[in-house]
This record gives structure tokens, sequence and C-alpha cells, in this order.
């Protein structure tokens, strides 16, 4: 069976020895919803490529704002977000699609489509591009290989464990090869080795070099998965262990 | 959108068909009801119309020409000028012609001035210029004359000898008819049938004005119960029509709502992983217009059965004079397929709308 290191996760157009670029930079982005509540107050902050960072924070801290922002599923009222050369405060709706195919997501509660197998529910996501068939069964072999799942493609969400469907996830996520995966609480529906193995895999994708930008609540992850943390409080980064990184 | 795309997304639509079954089913139910009332509704319509089209052509207006026996035997003053004429000329190019345009008795009066004068018409030397139809060939001209006019269906030729023939066939007393056959008192005439009863009076008006007619027989009353019953018929169908199409297009659109509403996650999905809106909105169109195709076909079925079991039980009463389903068939399937994709098109594409305009987050899995 193959492996999650395998150079397929390679970003074939990544150069070896540049520094890396930034890949998410906010500028001044404040964030206030009609309901009154002040979800962002003037973050700067910049992610750069083949980073892998953990956002921490309580419960109104600003984690989900921060990550619906890069996603575009909300807008910022001031300051600019440029994710993967796409600045979302002028960019046009019609534009929204193709900056969420440069990323894959990864939801905390799976969101796979239960009427699917899991091929399908993987495929899907390349169907989207206008993938033809060929590419398709070959990417989807190759990823769910490498999730661990190589053996699962004909059953149905329902049937795997909720790691599994994790998994699942995690390979839609991948088989676009995007430069980003962004995971909103991955670990947080499955038990604790379970959890550990999803960040694992995450860090081995992460190795080749794909930006990995993570929410989460479990403190012992964080602590046992040396990466970037980024802590959010009251709508502000109070906390940041990027090196030269300035609060 | 790329060829492939559009092929997979057309399988997704027909195949997530059987994955929401129950959805579909319950769609398919729903377009079947309104369909089928839609579609008696339209039989209904089309059966009343006939029955009132078939009494619009039963409706015969006689019209009567003038010629030697509607002169002579016409009102007393017709004849009276018409002896005038002939006395005042004294011989057959005399210039009498009043009798042209002086008919207003009915059909009593010249049955009683008939019995009174048989028996002297010779004596009356009637002459020809009294008179404008001579023979039989100038009468069925006149025939063709009416036959040009706007809103005739038929006209039918009906010679004094026929007339007469009918007459008798009519009236039972023996001696009468037997002393008719001496001097035929009928004129020539001619059957004439409307097709579109509710232009009576004008029709009338033209009939009268053709050379040559004499007398004019209608029923205008029933002409005008028909004309009120074909408005009323069908001025009901459309609205009825109208009201289910309005009733079917609503539970059609909240079924579709509940539809869309199992299935928000699945939009959600398709949003976070790049899908335009169109790439979300084609399978779903694809599977509205495939529901309303389905429940089309079931609903003619439907339609047929109803109609069978309505026609039988009528039979009876009717003779039989019920529209023929085949008649009707692809009338009925097309109105059904149009009202079929219209409401899986406008449905699935007003409900999806809703869901489109957010972005992905609120949709979470349950």
């Amino acid at each position: 069976m193959r492996t999650i290191n395998e150079a397929a996760f390679l970003p074939t157009d990544l150069p070896v020895q540049t520094p890396p670029e930034p890949i998410i930079e906010f500028k001044g982005v404040s964030k206030t919803y009609v309901t009154g509540t002040h979800a962002l107050r003037d973050v700067n902050v910049t992610i750069r490529r083949g980073e892998f960072v953990f956002v921490v924070g309580a419960s109104g801290a600003g984690k989900s704002t921060f990550m619906k922002l890069i996603m575009r599923e909300e807008k910022a009222n001031t300051g600019d977000i440029i994710v993967n050369r796409f600045s979302l405060s002028r960019m046009p709706k019609k534009q929204i699609p193709m900056l969420r195919r440069t990323m894959g997501i990864v939801f905390q509660d799976f969101r796979l489509i239960e009427s699917m197998t899991v091929f399908d529910n993987v495929a899907f996501a390349m169907h989207v591009t206008g993938a033809g068939n060929r590419e398709i069964r070959k990417e989807v072999s190759r990823v769910l290989s490498q999730v661990g799942l190589g053996n699962k493609a004909r059953s149905k969400p329902l049937e795997l464990s909720g790691g599994e469907q994790q998994r699942v996830g995690l390979a839609r996520a991948l088989v676009n090869r995007p430069d980003l995966i962004i995971a909103d609480e991955p670990t947080g529906n499955v038990d604790p080795n379970m959890s550990y193995e999803i960040v694992a895999l995450l860090s081995e994708i992460n190795q080749r070099g794909t930006t990995i930008l993570m929410v989460t609540h479990d403190h012992n992850l964080v602590r046992d998965f040396h990466h970037r943390v980024i802590m959010l409080e009251d709508g502000q980064i109070v906390a940041d262990n990027a090196e030269g990184a300035v609060l | 959108m790329k060829l492939r795309s559009v092929k997979y997304l057309t399988g997704e639509g027909v195949k997530s068909i059987w994955a929401n079954r129950l959805m579909s089913i319950a769609s398919i139910g729903v377009l079947i009801a309104c369909m089928t009332l839609i579609g008696l509704a339209v039989l209904l319509t089309s059966n009343v119309n006939q029955a009132m089209n078939n009494l619009e052509t039963e409706n015969v207006i006689m019209v009567y020409f003038n010629d030697r026996n509607s002169v002579l035997y016409g009102d007393s003053e017709t004849l009276s000028s018409a002896l005038a004429a002939a006395n005042s000329s004294g011989d057959a190019s005399g210039t009498a012609s009043t009798a042209s345009g002086s008919t207003s008795s009915t059909a009593s009066t010249t049955a009683s001035s008939t019995a009174s004068t048989a028996a002297t018409t010779d004596r009356y030397q009637i002459p020809e210029s009294a008179y404008l139809i001579h023979n039989e060939d100038e009468a069925k001209a006149v025939c063709e004359e009416i036959r040009k006019l706007d809103n005739i269906h038929n006209v039918e030729f009906i010679s004094s000898a026929q007339g007469l023939q009918n007459a008798k066939e009519t009236v039972s007393d023996g001696g009468l008819t037997t002393l008719l056959d001496e001097d035929n008192p009928i004129s020539h005439g001619a059957k004439v049938t409307l097709t579109d009863l509710s232009r009576f009076d004008e029709t009338v008006a033209s009939i009268r004005s053709v050379k040559g007619v004499d007398k004019v027989y209608t029923v205008r009353n029933l002409a005008q119960t028909i004309t009120t019953i074909k408005n009323v018929v069908g001025n009901a169908g459309v609205w009825i029509i109208a009201i289910l199409l309005i009733i079917a297009l609503v539970i059609v659109s909240n079924t579709i709502r509940v539809t869309m509403y199992n299935r928000k996650l699945e939009i959600g999905i398709m949003k976070a992983v790049g899908a335009t809106n169109a790439f979300i909105r084609f399978p779903f169109l694809i599977e509205g217009v495939t529901l309303g195709l389905i429940s089309a076909l079931l609903s003619e079925g439907v339609v047929y059965f109803c109609y069978r079991i309505a026609a039988e039980g009528l039979k009876s009463q009717f003779g039989g004079g019920m529209i023929r389903f085949s008649a009707m068939a692809w009338q009925l399937l097309g109105i059904f397929a149009v009202i079929g994709v219209l409401a899986g098109t406008v449905g699935s594409l007003i409900m999806i709308s809703k869901y489109l305009r957010k972005e992905g987050s609120e949709f979470r899995a349950i």
C-alpha cells in the first residue's frame, strides 16, 4: 500500500529554495456582525506557504470568524485579506468558487453526503473542477490509499467510524492538490487516539509543502505537535509564536 | 460548463431522484394529483363545449326563397300586391316586384292561406316578374350565395318537392296532403346552420339581405341559451384550470422547499469545494424536470382510467356522445408535460436560489 509520504503531495510549482511567500495575509482586519458583535478587531497576521498553524482560543474568541473570512464565507468590514493571491476585499462574488478550489476544507462534522459512496464523496470535489473520469479514478484511488481507506471506496459514510469519516473528509480536501488546507476542529468529533492520527496525517501532508491552518480546542495536540500557534481572545491575536511576530 | 460536467450532473440529477426517493415520491404524488384534476377539468370543459357545438350545428335556420309559391301562398297583403301588379300589367312582362321584402308572415299563416287558395292558383295568373326565383337552378344559386356569407357552417338545399315530402311526413292529415299534391304550396328553401351562434343576429340579417330570400325562420332563444352556456363553461373552465395550476405550483414549490431543506448540507458541501452556482443548480434542475416528466406520464394514465370509468358511467345518459380519450391524449400529455417541466424547473430554481445566497457555514450536518 502506498503511504502519505509519497511525493504525490508535493506541490509541483513550489520552488525548493525560494523563501516562502505569504499565502494568507490579514491587514488591519475587523469584522462586526449586524447583531453588533465585534468578532475580530484590527487583526494583522501573515501565514507563509508551507507553515502548519494551530489557531486556538476560547469559544467566542473569533476563531470561526477568522476561518470564515479566509474561506470568504464572510466579508471583513475593514482591512484587506489576501489568500492565495486573491484579494478578498475586492474580489467579486463569482470568483469565490475559484478561491475555494485553491484550498481544501476539513470540517468538524465531516460533511459527507450519506447517499454517496466514499469514492463518490471524494470524486465529487474533482467533478466540480471539470476533471475527466480517468483522472478522477486515478487521483481518488491514490488519495484514498494515502489516507488508509483504499479498501473502503465502495462503503457509504455511515458504515465508517468517526475517524474514518474524517479521513474521507481529508481525502476530499486533498484530492485537488490544494496549496492550503483549512481544518475547522477536525478532531472535535473523534476519539483522542484518532485525533493524534489525524493531526499526524496533516503534519505529513504539511511536510510535503502544503500549508495547514487548523482550529482546535485540544491543548494536548497543540503541546505534542510543535507547530506555530496563534491564540485569539476577544477578537484579537493575543499570542503568536511565529518568528518575528509582532503583537 | 464543460460537456463532461453536464453529463456528470445530468447523471447525478437522475440518480438523486432514487437517492431521495421518499421526497421524489411525494413530489410525484402531489404533481399527479394536481395534473389529474387539471386534466379532468380540461376533459369536462371539452365535452361540454362539444355538446354545445353539436347543439349549435343542430340549431337549423330555415330559409325560404322568393318563388311563385311564396307570392301565391304568402300573406294577403303580398297576394293582393301581386294580383294588382298582374292586373295592371296584364302580361308576363309586367313590373310587379312587390313580393320581395314584404314577407313577415309566419309558417302558420302560410299554411292557412295555402288551404284557402290552392284551388284557385291558375286563376290568379301570377306573372313571373312578381317573384325572383323561377326554377330549382336559381334556388341553388341563392344557396351558393348564402354559403359564401361569413359564419355559415352548412347550407342544405330543400327543393319545393322535398319540402312537401317533409311536410307530409310531419302532418298526419292524409286528406290535406293529398289536396296539396295538386298544387305544391311549398317554396324552394334551405336549411342553414351557423358556425358561431354568438353572431346569430348579424348572420341572420346577412341571410335576409341575400337577393331571392323571402322568409327566414329561426329559434333565437335556443341560440342565445347555447351561446350563454358556452361562454359560462368556457370562462369557468379557464378559471378552474388557472386556479388548479396555481395550487399545483404552490404545492410543488413547498414540496421542493422540503427537499431543498433536506439537501442543504449537500449544497453547502458543493459550495465549500468550489462549485459554481450553475454547477449546483444543474442537477436540481434535471431532477425537477425529470420528476415533472415522470409525473406527466403517470398523470396521463391516471386521467385515462378516471375518464374511462366516467365515460362508462355516463354512457347510458349521453348515448356515448363523449369525446374519445384518444382524441385528446396527445393534447393532454402536452399540457401535463408543460405543467410538469414548468413546476419542476420554476420550483427548483426558485427554492434553490434561497440557499445559493448563503455561503456554506450556515449548513451544518445534523
